[in-house]
């Protein structure tokens, strides 16, 4: 029997009884377990920020709550949750079969990533204009290190968003782009999670 | 897509999107979020109570992500996602934990005469 022959609409490929792996989860499974690792690299970032976060690393140079915005890291928080928000309703286009649903969702999600990401640039920006930069101490090195990591993740998400948006406008809804799509759901959620750290335990925390 | 492909629009990790569990898991992020918020801006508490405030709520924020927007559950297609968090998370609170504490009893009983003379305090 060949492969064609057994694979028939009835015998879906993540059907239990089915003789295959399912490739959507598989990839799926496959990319959870690499946002796993991706979560060690922030643990190690953050052990470093613990140790780091103290007056002796700050060498003389602005501490923590001298360079926070506890305020300002609230809006980029509400930026960032309604950005996964928007991505997680394009989902639900991608459920209901409707492609510019999805593109509307994508494109949300990807304006709002941009405000997260303009907003990071100018607080930077910003620290570094009052000669703020990390070169000034051991503390702001880990401080810039730890947000620019995640503002990379931001950037690459959104590069990878752009792709999708132009894979479902050409491909439409195939294994692949499905499978995609659901994969940057999951980084792009992920972001959110490690953001809901990063502002309590370096704007709330510092600025206490 | 090939013929002998089924439709991925009916694979169960697409059919499992819930607008209600996505609007409910952002509305309660951004609740905990503000009132870890408030207790920063209010300074009305003691440290230790505060960052174990905090840390409940980020612990709340980071549950309420993970069971309505990743959808993680025990169901066939999401149990092995729960499992491997379930593994990791004692590895990522532990290392953040132990590096962070140790660290933190080692400056006092081996750098304080230095920040002495550097005329820092405690």
């Amino acid at each position: 029997m060949s492969r064609t022959e057994r694979l028939t609409p009835s015998h879906r490929l993540w059907a239990r009884h089915h003789p295959e792996p399912d490739p959507i989860a598989m990839k799926t499974l496959g990319f959870w377990l690499y946002m796993m690792s991706d979560a060690l690299i922030f643990a190690g970032l953050f052990a470093a920020y613990a140790v780091l976060d103290h007056k002796f690393n700050a060498a003389g140079g602005p501490q923590i709550k001298n360079v926070v915005h506890p305020l300002e890291a609230f809006v980029q928080t509400i930026v960032v949750f309604t950005s996964v928000l928007a991505y997680s309703l394009a989902m639900v286009g991608l459920k209901a079969r409707n492609r510019m649903f999805v593109l509307a969702g994508l494109l949300s999600a990807f304006v709002l990533g941009g405000v997260f990401l303009g907003l990071e640039i100018n607080d930077f920006a910003t620290l570094v204009a009052h000669g703020i930069t990390p070169e000034r101490s051991g503390l702001m090195s880990i401080f810039f290190v730890l947000i620019a990591t995640h503002g990379l993740h931001m950037a690459f998400g959104m590069l990878w968003m752009a792709v999708m948006m132009a894979q479902v406008a050409l491909k439409g809804f195939t294994t692949e782009v499905v499978t995609r799509l659901l994969n940057l759901r999951l980084f792009w959620v992920f972001q959110a999670s490690i953001w809901v750290c990063m502002f309590v335990f370096v704007y709330l925390n510092g600025a206490f | 897509m090939s013929a002998h492909e089924a439709d991925p629009l009916d694979h169960p990790e697409v059919r499992h999107a819930s607008p209600l569990a996505y609007v409910s898991g952002y509305l309660l992020s951004v609740i905990f979020m503000a009132i870890a918020l408030l207790l920063t801006l209010r300074h009305t508490m003691h440290y230790l109570n505060f960052i174990i405030a905090v840390s409940i709520l980020a612990g709340l924020a980071l549950l309420a992500q993970a069971l309505l927007m990743f959808r993680l559950d025990l169901s066939k297609s999401q149990q092995w996602k729960t499992f491997s968090l379930i593994l990791v998370l004692p590895l990522f609170v532990l290392s953040v934990g132990l590096t962070g504490w140790m660290f933190h009893t080692l400056y006092p009983r081996t750098m304080m005469h230095f920040m002495q003379v550097q005329g820092a305090d405690m």
